[in-house]
Order: structure tokens, then sequence, then C-alpha cells
């Protein structure tokens, strides 16, 4: 792949007017009020057809996978790069205003339906995955802990107890949880507690429906950027799940490699996110250096100026291609590593980030003001470095794919 | 069933940036993004929107180089049946008059009973191409249209005219329709509207196919220069206390008709 199709770039034209109606004008109030994103992302669904396209797309998953097959992995990114190729320019359009509108969507979607999809029995998957894909729900992913992060496995402390009657009993905290406060469907990831040592217990994951006993679901949090996509923490006491809230019915069923799944997932969507903003830093940037006039002459004719214009192309020009990387990929039904994808998330996350600072340094005493989005972008950039593995995190896992070739 | 035909041009995107070329012949259209002409989009509107009232088959025609088959994709995208894009080296030069003979030519053995086009294009501004192409096809045309009704064969119009009067005005089929912008909401193109498109017919007729040569389109008008006026002529200060010039300002802009 070496540009844009004419459909995707159609594609693109129309989803870019529909933000520039419905989402721009709407910016202040969803950044900054208490304005949820979900509305306008219902909007957008409709307005796309992409419900429609979503319910079609789930109807042939299941025809594909017959009842023995329920509980195997579905490769999400198999089938047409066609399907991820949009996904991805919706992902790219709205980052460049809003990447926090894509975190609550990608996180309902994309990781909270794929971890049904993928381990889910096919009961599971009509009750709460296409809900999900199409957004009349809104779903939450939760492993993070108060005490567990970056070591998400072996620190957590989440739980799970068998209550002898072919049900569990679910405690634990979770926290920094995407779409926390306003999710309808919560996918719980716990450890089995039978007694065993805590390394060695079972993860098992739990779907839970809003409204269950002993589950609180807190006010979003207050945070850095993003505003956009609300965050907040679940707490769980002594909440009920029966056997068919199990992900796969099946005690091992999920384990690490379903978790691991959806941090891949997140990891391509980064992508996607960084060039959508790197991408929008260079217009706004470039315009900027046009007609900003210091010294009696355009910014843009310095060349410290032109060395930061230079830089962002250059970076542009990477993660797009990283980007048509991803979607070839999947046209010929591969996928990444996930040392690749590791790299891609590292590579694309701090280059955001930097173009972002550098985006600020460019507009000077305006980049540092609200007025200029280049203000929010560099605040929103911060977090492709933390969320899904932070970057210290992928240098690990690529440094330790090297090492063990 | 009904069959409609809006004609649409693509154009320099509104974003995009407009440098006159050295020479003075036009824009420099090089490296810049193009879209569908503003007023375009609502008479492809209102014409899909007959197509979802009832039986119609409506086409989109345009005239103009390789990159304007995109225009035409995207207005298959949104719904449109088929496209006729029309090109051929000599109209490169050629004016509104050459233009509308070239879709004339395409529309006359079609037997359209709507055409719609756009009151006029954004970035020539002529507001000829409508009216000459109804001419030429002996239909007749009304311009401005804010709003359509199609009642037993007759088309019954509002159209605007200066200064906010609206005047009702009713036309038989056929009849071309140059439609002003805001008539309605232009809908998106869907993702399975996009998908389908490339599935859509789209004819590529040259002049020759059209039974037209290069003389039938050299141009009547030639534009001698393209400029920019210089920074600072024409400036009017208006000074006084902030209401006054407030309420200056707002006559100003309605005066010029901006508003
Ligand atoms: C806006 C936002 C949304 C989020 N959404 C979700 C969500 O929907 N669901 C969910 O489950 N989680 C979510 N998270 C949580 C996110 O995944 C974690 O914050 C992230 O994995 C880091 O964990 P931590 O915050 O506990 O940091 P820690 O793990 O405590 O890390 C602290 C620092 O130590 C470094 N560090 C840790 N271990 C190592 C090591 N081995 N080597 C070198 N350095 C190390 C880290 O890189 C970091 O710099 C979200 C976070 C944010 C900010």
């Amino acid at each position: 792949m070496i540009e844009w199709s004419e459909e995707q770039l159609a594609f693109q034209a129309a989803v870019r007017r529909f933000i520039e109606a419905e989402i721009v004008p709407n910016l202040e109030e969803l950044e900054h009020g208490d304005t949820p994103p979900y509305e306008v992302l219902r909007k957008l669904y409709d307005t796309f057809g992409i419900a429609e396209m979503q319910r079609a797309r789930f109807k042939s998953l299941m025809k594909q996978d017959g009842a023995e097959k329920a509980a195997a992995p579905t490769e999400e990114r198999e089938g047409s790069g066609e399907t991820l190729a949009m996904q991805l320019i919706l992902t790219l359009e709205l980052s460049r205003y809003c990447p926090g509108m894509v975190t609550a969507m990608g996180v309902s979607v994309g990781l909270t339906s794929a971890a049904i999809l993928g381990r889910g029995t096919r009961a599971q998957k009509e009750r709460w995955a296409l809900p999900l894909l199409t957004f009349e729900k809104i779903g939450a992913w939760a492993i993070t802990e108060p005490g567990s992060g970056s070591d998400a496995f072996g620190g957590m402390r989440a739980s799970a107890r068998r209550d002898g009657e072919g049900g569990y009993i679910l405690n634990g905290n979770k926290t920094f949880i995407t779409n926390g406060p306003f999710a309808d469907t919560i996918v719980f990831i716990c450890k089995l507690d039978d007694g065993s040592e805590p390394k060695d217990r079972k993860l098992l994951s739990f779907v839970l429906d809003r409204g269950t006993p002993g589950l609180t679901q807190s006010k979003p949090l207050r945070k850095m950027g993003l505003h956009s996509s609300p965050t907040g923490e679940l707490h769980l006491q002594d909440v009920h799940a029966s056997a068919d809230q199990l992900l796969g019915e099946s005690e091992d069923a999920y384990g690490r490699s379903g978790a691991k799944q959806t941090f891949g997932m997140e990891r391509a969507g980064v992508v996607s996110m960084a060039l959508g903003i790197v991408g929008r830093c260079l217009e706004l940037c470039v315009e900027y250096a046009r007609e900003r006039e210091q010294f009696g002459r355009p910014i843009g004719e310095f060349q410290l100026i032109q060395l930061k214009l230079a830089k962002m192309e250059v970076a542009r020009m990477n993660l797009q291609n990283l980007l048509f990387r991803q979607i070839e990929l999947a046209q010929h039904s591969q996928r990444m590593s996930f040392a690749e994808a590791s790299a891609c998330k590292l590579y694309a996350a701090q280059t955001a980030m930097e173009v972002a600072l550098e985006a600020v340094q460019l507009f000077g005493g305006n980049g540092y003001m609200a007025e200029y989005q280049v203000e929010q972008l560099c605040r929103d950039a911060k977090v492709l470095q933390i969320y899904g593995g932070t970057d210290e995190i992928q240098i690990t896992q690529i440094a330790r794919d090297l090492l063990s070739r | 069933m009904k069959k409609i035909l809006v004609c649409l041009k693509q154009v320099p995107h509104k974003d995009a940036r407009l440098d006159v070329r050295s020479d003075g012949s036009w824009i420099q259209d090089d490296n810049i993004k193009f879209e569908i002409n503003d007023y375009d989009t609502y008479a492809l509107e209102e014409a899909l929107r007959l197509k979802d009232q009832g039986e119609a088959e409506v086409v989109v025609a345009t005239v103009g180089p390789e990159r304007a088959a995109q225009a035409l994709r995207t207005a298959l995208g949104m719904g449109a049946d088929r496209a006729i894009h029309i090109w051929d080296d000599a109209l490169a030069e050629t004016d509104g008059l050459g233009i509308a003979k070239a879709l004339a030519a395409a529309a006359k053995d079609e037997n359209f009973d709507i055409i719609f086009t756009g009151l006029m294009s954004d970035d020539a501004n002529c507001a000829v191409t409508g009216p000459m192409l109804a001419e030429l096809l002996g239909i007749p045309h009304i311009t401005a249209v804010v709003k359509t009704e199609f009642k037993n064969g007759d088309v019954e119009v509002e159209r605007e005219l200066e200064g906010g009067a609206l005047e009702v005005a009713s036309l038989p089929q056929p009849c071309l329709l140059a439609v002003q912008t805001g008539i309605n909401e232009v809908r998106y193109a869907s993702l399975k509207g996009i998908m389908q498109a490339k599935k859509k017919p789209l004819d590529k007729k040259d002049l020759g196919e059209l039974g037209l040569d290069a003389a039938a389109v050299a141009p009547k008008l030639t534009v001698e220069k393209i400029f920019v006026p210089p920074k600072g002529a024409g400036a009017e200060i208006i000074e006084g206390p902030a209401d006054e010039v407030a309420s200056k300002l707002v006559g100003k802009i309605k005066e010029l008709g901006l508003f």
C-alpha cells in the first residue's frame, strides 16, 4: 500500500466534514464541560452506517465459527484490510481534534467487544459483544488496579472465589478505567482465589452489567488531558457473578494470552492516533509559520523554525508508512508480532509527544494558551506514552524479543 | 421513473491555499485538495431527496480533468446511480459556454425530467453554466432556488431575491433548477455507499464521443489576468465609540451582501 485508495479518501473526506460540523463546534463543551462523548459518537455511527456494517460483520463472524469453535480466539484483524483501514481513518480523523473521543470509542467498540469476541461463548458474544460493536452499549475493559499497572498480572489483587453453586463472588478495585463511569458492560479481569499461591492463580475474566449489586462506578477522575474520555474507578464488593458471566464459561478460557491479545490491538490503534495528532500539529504549524511575523518577516523564514517543520513532516511520513503497513498486513490476513506492535506503539507515542511539544514551542505564548489547539493536543499526546503499556514497558518487550532470538 | 441529472464541478477545497500562478492565468492548483462545489452539493441533495421519495434515477455529470472523477465517486457514494465524466484536452481552455455545450451534448438524448445545478461555482463565480445549459437544451430554467415542490408534472419553486425577499414560481418539466446553498441539509456518504460507489457506472466521454470538436468549445471569452488586489487599497476605517462602530460595521456587512 503506497497511498490511500479513492474510497478511503472519500470516507476520510466525509468523516472530516462530519467532525467539522458536529464535533469542532462542541469541542469546548466536550473537553471542559460535562458532556460525555457517547451521543455524538453514536450519531457518527448512525450517519456513516457503521452500526449496520458491524451487525453484518458480526453475523458473518458467527457463521464462521460453529458452536464447537465458539471459544476459539477470533482473529480480530483478519478479513479485509478495508475494514481496518476504515477504522483507522476514523481514529485518525477524530484524533486531529479529539484524541479523547477516540479512546472512549476504541475502548468500547474495539477493546471490550474484542475481548468478548475473542474468548466468549456464542451466547456471550450475542448478549454483550454485538451491542458494543454497534455502540448501543458502552463498554469498559478493566485490568489496572491502584497497586498494579505495568505489572498488571503479577500485582493483581482483584479476585474471584467459587461460591460452591457454580457461580463466583468477585472483589477488587480497578482504576484509570476508560468509560468506567458510564459503562453498561464491563470486562473485569481478576484472579481465581482457589487457595493456591497468588502467582499460580488462574486469570479469569467476567462480564458485568451496570447496576449489578456490589458494583460501584466512580465519577470521572480529573486529569491532565484527554478530557473527552471519561476515566474512572470501579469498586467491587462481594459481587455475585453466575457461570455464564465468566468469559468462555471455563476457567481456562482466558489466561494471559487473552489480555495480551487486547494489548496488541490497543498498540496498533495508537499509531493512527499519533498520525492524527502529528498531522494536525503540522498543519497548524505550517499555517502559523507563514502568518506569524517577527523581526519583520514570517517566522517560517527562520531556519530553527524550518527544522521543526521538517522534523514534523518526517514524523508524519514515518507514521503514515507504519499505518499503511498495518493495513497491508491485514489485507494479507497477517498481523504484527507482539514485539513489532510494541515497537510501533513506542515510536508513535514518543513521536506524537515530541511533535506536539515542538508545536507548542513554535506557537510561542499562543501555544501555551488554550485558544490554540496545539495546547490540547500536547496534553492529550502524553497519554499515548502511558496507557496500553508505558514506553518503558514497550522497550522492555522489544528488548526481550531481540535477546530471545 | 423520473430521470434527474445533477451537474457538478470539482473546485479547490475551501481550506486550500490559493496562490495565483506566476503567469496570472489561474491559481496554482497542482498540489491542492479539491472538493465538490458547495452549491452543487445542495443540488445533489435535492435530487437524492426526490430519489428517496420514490422512483427516480439520479445521474451526476461533470466536465473536468482526471481528478474530477473523485467528485463523481463521492456523489455516487452519497447515493447517485451513475456518473458521466466529460473531459478532453480541448476543454482545458474553454469558458462557461463551452462547458454548457459539452453538458448539453451529454444530456440531450437522455431526456432528463429535471436538471439540477448549483447557482454558481465557488472558484469562478460566473453563474452561467446552468442557464446556458437550459437554453441549449431548450428547456426553462430558474436560478437561486431555495425551495422545491414537485406537483403533478410541474415544479413549484421559491427563489431568493435581493434583500431577503422570496419569489414563488412554477415551471413545467423538463426544466433546470440552479440551487442556492443552505436549501437543505446535505447528507454524508455512508461507509456502505462509498464501498458500493466503485461498482456503479462511470462513463468517460471525450468531445468526439459527444459529437463535438475543439472548434465548438473554443472560448469566446479569454481571461487576461488573475491578481490579488494590493493590500490596503479600498480599506475603510470606522471610528467612534464601540457600539456605533459595531452598528456601522453590521450595516456595511449587510450592504455588501456578505451576510
Ligand atoms: C487516560 C488513561 C486511560 C486508561 N484506561 C485504562 C483502561 O481502560 N483499562 C485499564 O485497565 N487501564 C487503563 N489505564 C491504565 C494504564 O494502562 C496504566 O496507567 C499503565 O499501564 C501504567 O500503569 P501505572 O499507571 O500503574 O504505572 P506504573 O506501572 O506504576 O509505572 C510507573 C513508572 O514506572 C515505570 N515502570 C514500571 N515497571 C517498569 C519496569 N519493569 N521497567 C522500567 N520501568 C518500569 C513505568 O514505565 C512508569 O514510568 C488508563 C490510563 C490512563 C492514564
